[in-house]
């Protein structure tokens, strides 16, 4: 069997996929957002009237929305486009739609706005000038705050023989998909109807139906194919507005970003600062202080989630007796904070890394040992008090640990090999459903998502079900259906799908196996096997063609099963956590990566010679899918860890919105790595699995400025270690 | 075929209601209704729009169409019959060098365009180093790097 | 309606008409169009005629007595890959591969570089390295400028509003070298580039330094201090001192000015040192 067969690599290489941005409907319009030309401010006047004057052109302002939606509540939630007050340069203050994005650009370029400009904030440390000290104050900047304490700290400290303290900044990193977001909507005797490129078409039909106020039933959202999400992807962004074009139009409206506009208006990740203060005695980690401040850009208070995620990654998965963690988000004249790829995860192991190295060598021990020493084992309790599950990191470190030895033992003047530990948990307690139809020839999963690059619908489930029902893998197909008709489910992202949607297919393989045995009059255990090309059901000494216990009503879809999944975690201990919210952890996965790096000693340069990653996997459902993410994952990690960096002027702007000079890497930039993937500690998925579309990403930032550490001494606290930072931290300029 | 038309796919297309400012990546997708090649960044930054015109690899976001007149274009849309994208794209099948699938067709027209070029005997290393303007953020490359190494392998 | 009216020419004094009479609301010259067409999306050039070259018989690449001339229209690709550039003029064919990618290099010409004459291009330092001319037409016939006198600063050169860039000459084969660094090595614009060629006939050398706003500069201190054979370590020492003094250093979102200070020295000897070893060089 060819271990990459997948469903879609045919249709994909005749590029005859379908992404959002290729949706065409008859006599669609096309729209385009009018976007406000500053970071803050207030709308003096919008006047929309210029742009209607011209042929053919529908348009859309916050006046509008009491009759384009007469249900909706009042609220002080997020507008969906804003009255007054102006969040963030770019932000959408009014919608145009036109025949042409031609003419629609042209309307909207004629639209009269007038803004009152405000000093914009920019700087979350200019923001909060009196961090890491200063209390948390009930003011404006402040759109998260998070505390949580554990043994006596002050004592450990106390007594420690040394305390490291330092601070690392971070740079906010974008997805960069290559597919622009792009939706099609239309609006049709009452059925307001979406045609998107998302990660989550529940998701955003949730946040539709409660923002326009509608039942979930007037609206279905259909996803396409999504060229890539990586988090961007994950929540509705242009839906809203191209179903209020639509529906004040009559008629289907096209709305997608520019790539320009993917980045001015993009939720990632946004700059941070991390102090970190860890104290040692007798070789041993005895108490931590963590101090973030992390930008959340136009978030709302309360609608933050990323302080309270986060702040565990800097703690680690690491034996921490007592510990005082303490999060800001600052609220910035940027877009919200959103999710990338396992969001600001890569982030705070770079730093949480990068820091321990630091106390490792302090005290002379050396950095992969001392992080063994301390690394989670199942048993252990995490800082808020959670059991750790099967977990296995501890392997993987060892693994590169060793396989770094020998590396190192190879390398030439100007190279070094580093480690990076990642630690993760995936998203399965995010529920789903699947619907199971099991014909006479094959097995047909039925379900809400559509495949967003992974693999992991259209081949990990399929290899899921055909495994829960021991049917050969050719015989099982995975189909998609909208909100209208497929079964619930959370969407992809978490590195959930495979966990959640997996275990949601082995609850209705269960069932499905009961009632096979129903119908075969038979108490025993039904096994399923293919005769003659159709599939039978056999029990006891009874052998029947799935064909012949068919019910006439049955006959279109076969016999039906229905499967679900709400994971759950264990309890956060609430007595730790003074004030704000924490997220518990529904499992546990983590990876070790070594990075071979040679820095340019003049220019400071870094190029990555060689790559190995270790992941803790559980169980691999599909190996080639396991390292296909793993792949990608460390090219990501590699770009935030060497040349990614979303840079905004002093008035707000984003000064690099575009590829040119908002660095991914290329080819070039990219080794292939070596991977190991290492089974035995099982996790929450089917038999087993643990997700791996997001751990990949984690390690790797941590692993690269080891390497350059190990290569050249020099103690790089920023991210992205651009050369000129290097040469900045050899002292060479 | 004259000065004002050229052909896609070796179907011939009259410019004379070609606008123009219309750009070739526009005209095949909207105009021709050919969907298979991809919009990226529209900036020539990321090669996901790459097509052949007359055999090279051209990056259709930034050439106006009527600039092309009286060449042949070749996009991934109806590619069967070209050798070399079917190379191409049995070497990507054989590899599984895509996920999301989005720069594909742009990975597919240039390393086909790159085969034209270089000739069939090309290596990996020449191949390799002639896509560095392909971005792909879902595979890290390395699916893709097997699809080199496996065209480089197959029969001329 | 369209954004602009896009004419083609079939000869010089058609293209040159089609400038001239453009009258108020301007007129741009297409080239590869790799720039002008992200401009008019961005809206940094408004003209209402775009004149397209690719009717001109100027995709021409020619040896002659010893010089190149290389036509205003050639793809840099044909120019990248021409073996006797390789071979004799090693330094361009580096420059020329530095540029873009392979794809914008089957399109991108010299003409649009030059014409663009960004700060940060990687053909012009190469060109002032090689004592390029640029061959100009307009109404009163054609002439010819140093590239050194024709790039003034971005989008600002000698040209004329209605002349064109018909071809750029380089008097003869020269060992040459191209280094440059950049926040991502593969494709990037360079933060800083050094330039370095070894004039056989009259044994000098030529230095230049491209990456720096507002344009590329020769650095006729620095060549000088290399003097007329290989250089000594103190000599090159000299040189590199001499560079970091001479050039004009500006800070952009690319680079700081310490790291461009720092970075000329190290580029400079990485450029100078292929062209010490290189048969026909200094010896």
């Amino acid at each position: 069997m060819s271990a990459t067969i997948r469903p879609d690599l045919d249709v994909k290489l005749r590029g005859a996929a379908d992404f959002g941005v290729d949706v065409e409907l008859p006599g669609m319009l096309w729209g385009a957002l009018v976007r406000a030309p500053v970071a803050s401010g207030r709308v003096r006047v919008l006047d929309l009237g210029p742009a209607r004057a011209l042929a053919g052109v529908v348009a859309v302002g916050p006046a509008d929305l009491a009759e384009l939606l007469p249900d909706r509540a009042e609220s002080t939630s997020e507008p969906i486009l804003p009255r007054e007050e102006i969040a963030y340069h770019g932000q959408p203050l009014a919608l145009v739609a036109a025949p042409t994005l031609e003419e629609a650009r042209r309307a909207a370029a004629r639209v009269r706005l007038e803004v009152q400009p405000a000093p914009p904030r920019i700087d979350i440390e200019d923001e909060f000038p009196q961090w890491p000290h200063g209390a948390a104050t009930r003011s404006p900047s402040i759109v998260a705050h998070v505390l949580a304490r554990h043994g006596d700290l002050e004592r450990a400290l106390a007594s420690a023989d040394r305390v490291v303290e330092e601070t690392y900044r971070t740079a906010g990193i974008h997805q960069v998909a290559l597919e622009a977001h792009a939706c099609v909507a239309c609006v049709d005797e009452g059925i307001w109807r979406v045609r998107t490129s998302t990660q989550s078409p529940f998701g955003v039909r949730e946040d539709l139906a409660a923002r326009f106020g509608l039942p979930e039933r007037a609206v279905v959202v259909e996803g396409t194919w999504v060229g890539g999400g990586f988090g961007g992807k994950g929540a509705a962004l242009l839906e809203p507005y191209a179903l209020l074009l639509a529906r004040a139009a009559g008629r289907p409206v096209r709305l997608a970003l520019s790539y320009r506009e993917e980045f001015e208006l993009g939720r990632s990740t946004l700059p941070a600062v991390v102090r970190l203060a860890t104290g040692v005695k007798d070789g041993r980690i005895v108490g931590r202080r963590v101090r973030l401040l992390l930008d959340g850009g136009s978030s709302l208070p309360g609608r933050d989630f990323a302080v309270g995620y986060s702040i565990g990654f800097l703690l680690g998965p690491y034996r921490t007796p007592a510990f005082e963690v303490e999060g800001y988000g600052i609220r910035t004249h940027k877009p919200p904070f959103g999710p990338h790829r396992a969001p600001f995860a890569p982030q705070c192991a770079f730093a949480l890394e990068s820091h321990l190295e630091e106390v490792a060598r302090s005290i002379g021990a050396d950095p992969i040992a001392f992080r063994s020493a301390h690394v989670w084992r199942e048993g252990d309790t995490t800082p808020l008090g959670q059991p750790v599950g099967p977990f296995g990191l501890a392997t993987a470190l060892e693994g590169a640990g060793a396989l770094a030895r020998r590396w190192r033992a190879t390398t030439g003047p100007g190279e070094g090999v580093g480690v990076g530990v990642g630690f993760w948990s995936t998203s399965t307690r995010a529920g789903g459903e699947v619907r199971l139809e099991l014909a006479p020839e094959r097995l047909v999963i039925v379900q809400g998502e559509r495949e967003i690059g992974s693999g992991s619908v259209l081949r990990g489930l399929a290899v899921v079900g055909a495994r829960a029902l021991d049917l050969p893998l050719e015989r099982v197909r995975v189909d998609y259906e909208s909100t209208a008709t497929a079964p619930f489910d959370s969407g992809v992202y978490g590195s959930r799908t495979v966990g959640a949607l997996g275990r949601a297919i082995v609850d209705a393989a269960a069932g499905l196996r009961l009632t096979l045995a129903e119908r075969l009059a038979c108490s025993g255990p039904v096994e399923l096997g293919v005769d003659d090309g159709e599939i039978v059901a056999v029990a006891g000494g009874t052998r029947r063609a799935i064909r012949a216990l068919l019910r006439p009503e049955e006959a279109a879809r076969g016999i039906v099963a229905v499967g679900r999944h709400y994971g759950h975690a264990s309890e956060i201990d609430e007595t730790r956590v003074v004030d704000g919210s924490f997220y518990p952890y529904t499992d546990f996965t983590g990876a070790a990566h070594v990075a071979h790096v040679a820095v340019d000693r003049e220019t400071g340069a870094v190029r990555v010679v060689r790559y190995a990653a270790f992941h803790d996997a559980g169980v691999v459902v599909d190996s080639a899918m396991a390292r296909a993410q793993i792949e990608g994952g460390i090219a990501m990690g590699l770009g935030t860890a060497l040349t990614e960096e979303a840079i905004w002027s002093e008035d707000g702007r984003l000064v690099n919105p575009r590829l040119l000079d908002y660095r991914i890497p290329t080819m070039a930039e990219v080794p292939v790595p070596e991977i190991e993937l290492i089974e035995g500690f099982a996790g929450a998925g089917p038999f087993g699995a643990k997700g791996l579309g997001e751990p990949p990403i984690v390690p790797v930032p941590a692993a690269v400025a080891a390497a350059v550490r190990d290569a050249t001494g020099a103690h790089v606290t920023e991210l992205p270690l651009t050369a000129e930072r290097v040469a900045r931290a050899l002292k060479l300029l | 075929m004259n000065d004002d038309s050229l052909t896609v796919n070796a179907r011939v297309l009259p410019l004379g209601s070609v606008p123009d400012d219309e750009r070739l990546l526009d005209t095949l997708r909207w105009r021709l209704g050919l969907k298979g090649t991809k919009e990226g960044c529209r900036t020539g930054d990321c090669g996901a729009c790459t097509v052949l015109v007359d055999g090279h690899s051209t990056l259709s976001c930034l050439a106006l169409t009527r600039e092309l007149a009286g060449s042949a274009i070749a996009t991934i849309d109806a590619a069967e019959s070209d050798p070399d994208v079917a190379a191409v794209r049995t070497a990507f099948a054989r590899a599984g060098a895509l996920q999301c699938g989005y720069c594909t067709p742009g990975f597919v027209m240039a390393l086909a365009g790159l085969r034209k070029e270089l000739g069939r005997r090309a290596g990996p290393p020449e191949l390799l180093a002639g896509l560095q303007g392909n971005l792909c953020r879902c595979t890290g490359y390395a699916s893709i790097a097997r699809a080199v190494t496996l065209l480089a392998e197959l029969d001329p | 309606m369209p954004s602009f009216e896009l004419l083609a020419p079939s000869g010089v004094d058609e293209a040159l008409a089609a400038l001239r009479s453009a009258g108020a609301a301007g007129a741009s010259v297409l080239a590869g169009g790799t720039d002008l067409l992200i401009d008019l999306d961005e809206g940094r050039t408004t003209s209402a005629r775009v004149v397209s070259l690719r009717r001109l018989p100027w995709r021409t690449l020619d040896w002659t007595d010893g010089a190149l001339t290389v036509g205003s229209t050639l793809p840099l690709r044909a120019l990248e890959q021409d073996p006797e550039v390789r071979r004799t003029l090693p330094g361009l064919a580096q420059a020329v591969a530095a540029v873009g990618s392979v794809a914008l290099r089957h399109r991108a010409t010299l003409g649009g570089n030059l014409g663009r004459a960004a700060p940060a291009s990687d053909l012009i330092p190469m060109l002032l390295a090689l004592d390029a001319e640029v061959e100009i037409v307009g109404a009163a016939g054609a002439r010819r400028v140093p590239v050194e006198g024709f790039v003034h600063a971005s989008r600002r050169t000698a040209l004329g509003p209605a002349e064109l860039i018909r071809s750029v000459r380089i008097p003869g084969p020269r060992p040459s070298a191209y280094r440059w660094q950049r926040v991502r090595p593969s494709h990037d614009i360079s933060q800083l580039a050094v330039a370095v060629a070894w004039v056989p006939t009259a044994r000098r050398w030529r230095v230049s330094v491209g990456g720096i706003p507002p344009r590329s500069v020769r650095l006729p201190e620095v060549e000088t201090a290399l003097g007329d054979g290989r250089p000594s370590d103190a000599a090159l020492a000299r040189a590199e001192e001499f560079a970091r003094r001479a050039v004009a250093i500006v800070a952009d979102r690319r680079a700081s000015e310490e790291y461009r200070r720092h970075l000329v020295g190290t580029l400079l000897r990485r450029a100078i040192d292929p062209v010490r070893d290189a048969p026909g060089g200094p010896g």
